[in-house]
């Protein structure tokens, strides 16, 4: 059997060929947006964001997005987060606070847990969600995929964050982002931004591994 | 007195003892409009069923009659049934049978449910009366439109009365009173031309008009055993032998004389509850109760063109125990199956301290009017937004406690804690009242707050955490707060973490002058 043969067996896809993805929204980092298909964050399905640590920006990566969701009236509904979203700085970034929503759950044991994934996947399905946000280290396979199920079924953007120890687990999620930060060039002088490299850990419609550099 | 049917009116004993057969009444002299189209519902096991509709378990049920070793079966349910039971059986031979529940008649929870039955009957009619102790009489020739015709009525009406938990006969006929004879005398009849009730009349058993026991003797002692074989006595005979007031009653049964029936009104509130057969423990073995008494609701409120905010639910085990627990609703509706998944949604999250035997709902709080209606062209389900966001509001507080629900807003406040609040989601959102105080939030304040600041520990006096803390040079002092029991005196700075993370962290400018950590800038 020629290599030919084989590709235009229906079995076989090439990774190139993939459906042109949908349209995404801006992500407000033109860096990003080069990297990511569909020229920005896609509207719907599971995005999962997994950091190398807290404080590095994983938020400040999506509120640009965020707060152009919460523009359009489209809700955005933050599940059992592990600290208060806080407003002042939420309305800096420009979200419109009448459009935020916080299931907030009480220490996470097994039961909340259950609950919170219970109550994210009431946001996916909730059609005027435009972006539901959850906060799990632990989440099996099965779960995460019956959430992106959920999250392609419905119209909304669903972000997982997750440490990035987890990116070794496979995952049903379309889209997978590592972010870490980068040591200071000049150890001397503290910027008040961050530097981080973005790796593209999983996309559909584009190849996984690229990677850019942004200041958040 | 003779026993009579028990919606007859007294104006029997008025009437002019008119000499004709029963039979030579001819069409020509009908008292009632001719429109005019009743059904009657027929619960024939209604005294076992407002025992036992409360659980969907099936058990083999029986309702028992008599006193000591004279005990008898007066009622069976289906599953008794399979296994050989019979009414009229001694109570020991039927336990020899096999495992049954016993029950004593209730027959005020049998008025009680007969009369919810006829409320909910009225989202189908405006004239529903009731025909104690065991039938519902409606009048639905205006309400055939409304369901596309009789059949779509029949097919609602089965439905219905199947999810409330009750087995029934109906017939329709022209007139209120043969209605009400058919349906007793056998199911499902439908007869919608008067001229067409003699034959469907006449094989009736006598047994169905519920004469006195007399009545019936002396009837039997002349070879009368139908409807049929009594219409063909002469009138003198009937009005000799029994009493004028048998007269009256075929004359309305064949329409040729007024019947007229009081129609039920609705009650103001809506106040209904079904009795447990047996103590339960786990609340979620509720949900068929629940679901039963929500169905009479939906009856109720369409019947009113009202909706509701708020279910009242109480449980109760007679006097000893009872709990009272509400479900509030972000907009008024009478939807079955939204408020069905609250109710599972609360019990699920409930445990009894003590197992209850009845379940009660009110409802005193109505919104008139109707929800938009719910299909479009075609039957494609469509919400309007509101509608899609008070259903998952609801959801999630009904699963997820009300508390667990909630919004932000700004406050103008220096104090960083004092610069928002949570604001419950039903309070209307001061939209764009405030802003913060800092007209550069997206770089001096962090998008996480720390719930309870957190105490660093010092090492030759740089604050620790993942090794050292830098601290990037400008500060913000925050000094405020003297007018009141929150006061504070801070230096905040923003700090990297050796591994790169930016924390909020501030110096008390007084007491201990601790480091403490207060956001972090995710």
């Amino acid at each position: 059997m020629s290599l030919d043969e084989l590709l235009r067996r229906a079995c076989v896809w090439r990774a190139r060929s993939v459906a042109p993805t949908a349209a995404g929204m801006p992500s407000g980092h033109a860096a990003l947006d080069a990297l990511l298909p569909g020229g920005g964050w896609p509207r719907r399905g599971l995005t999962e964001i997994l950091s190398s640590d807290t404080g590095i920006g994983a938020l400040r990566l999506v509120l640009p997005a965020l707060a152009r969701l919460s523009h359009e009236g489209r809700w955005i509904i933050w599940v059992a987060p592990p600290h208060v979203p806080y407003s002042p700085a939420l309305s800096g970034h420009g979200l419109d606070l009448t459009r935020v929503l916080v299931v907030d759950l009480p220490a996470d044991d097994a039961s909340t847990r259950v609950q919170a994934i219970w109550a994210y996947e009431q946001a996916l399905r909730f059609d005027d969600c435009g972006a539901a946000l959850l906060w799990l280290d632990t989440l099996s396979n099965l779960r995460l995929r019956r959430l992106q199920l959920a999250a392609e079924a419905g119209s909304t953007w669903g972000l997982v964050f997750r440490p990035a120890q987890r990116a070794g687990q496979p995952s049903p999620a379309p889209l997978r982002l590592e972010i870490e930060a980068l040591a200071e060039s000049l150890p001397g002088v503290l910027s008040s931004a961050t530097s981080v490299r973005v790796k593209l850990r999983k996309a559909r419609g584009a190849q996984s591994g690229m990677h850019c550099q942004l200041e958040l | 007195m003779p026993r009579l049917l028990p919606s007859m009116t007294p104006h029997a004993a008025a009437m002019p003892a008119a000499i004709r057969a029963v039979g030579d009444m001819r069409p020509s002299a009908r008292a009632l409009p001719a429109s005019a189209l009743w059904l009657h519902i027929h619960l024939p096991q209604l005294p076992l069923e407002v025992l036992t509709r409360g659980m969907a378990q099936h058990r083999a049920c029986v309702l028992v009659q008599g006193q000591g070793g004279r005990r008898k079966v007066l009622m069976a349910n289906t599953r008794a049934a399979t296994l050989g039971v019979r009414a009229g059986m001694p109570l020991g031979a039927a336990h020899a049978l096999g495992e049954i529940v016993e029950f004593e008649r209730n027959e005020r929870a049998e008025q009680q449910a007969l009369e919810s039955l006829g409320v909910w009957a009225m989202h189908m009619t405006p004239q529903v009366s009731l025909v104690p102790p065991d039938g519902v009489l409606l009048e639905v020739r205006g309400s055939l439109g409304l369901f596309q015709g009789l059949d779509g009525l029949l097919a609602r009406l089965r439905q219905g009365l199947k999810q409330l938990g009750y087995r029934a006969q109906y017939a329709v006929a022209p007139t209120p009173l043969a209605a009400t004879l058919l349906a007793r005398g056998t199911s499902r009849s439908v007869v919608q031309d008067e001229h067409e009730l003699g034959r469907h009349l006449g094989g009736l058993p006598l047994a169905v008009l519920r004469l006195a026991p007399a009545e019936e003797d002396a009837l039997e002692s002349i070879g009368v055993r139908t409807l049929g074989e009594c219409r063909r006595l002469s009138r003198a005979d009937l009005a000799r032998r029994l009493s004028p007031a048998l007269l009256d009653t075929f004359d309305r049964l064949y329409g040729q004389t007024r019947d007229p029936r009081v129609a039920m009104v609705a009650p103001e509130s809506f106040e209904a509850g079904v009795e447990l057969p047996w103590e339960v423990r786990n609340a979620q073995a509720l949900v068929t109760a629940g679901e039963r008494l929500l169905l009479q609701l939906q009856g109720y409120l369409r019947a009113r063109t009202a909706m509701t905010r708020r279910l009242r639910w109480r449980l109760a085990n007679g006097a000893r125990y009872e709990e009272r627990f509400d479900i509030n609703l972000t907009h008024p509706t009478r939807d079955h199956d939204h408020m069905l998944l609250l109710l599972r949604e609360t019990l699920m999250r409930m445990t009894l301290k003590q197992p209850v035997t009845a379940l009660e709902l009110k409802v005193d709080e109505l919104v008139s009017g109707s929800p938009p209606v719910g299909a479009d062209l075609f039957g494609v389900r469509h919400q309007a937004q509101g509608e899609a966001y008070a259903n998952f509001i609801d959801r999630l507080r009904s699963r997820c406690g009300s508390e667990a629900l909630r919004a932000m807003e700004l406050q103008p406040d220096h104090r960083p804690e004092g610069a928002w609040r949570w604001r419950d989601n039903d309070e209307p959102a001061r939209r764009g009242g405030t802003k913060t105080l800092f007209s550069d939030g997206l770089n001096t304040r962090p998008v996480w707050l720390v719930k309870e600041p957190v105490t660093l520990a010092t090492h030759h006096g740089i604050p620790q955490f993942d090794g050292p803390l830098r601290l990037v040079p400008a500060r913000e002092r925050i000094d405020t707060g003297w007018w009141d029991e929150r006061g504070l005196a801070r230096d905040y700075f923003i700090a990297r973490t050796t591994r790169g993370s930016r924390l909020w962290v501030y110096k008390e400018l007084d007491g201990e002058q601790r480091w403490r950590l207060h956001g972090v800038f995710e």
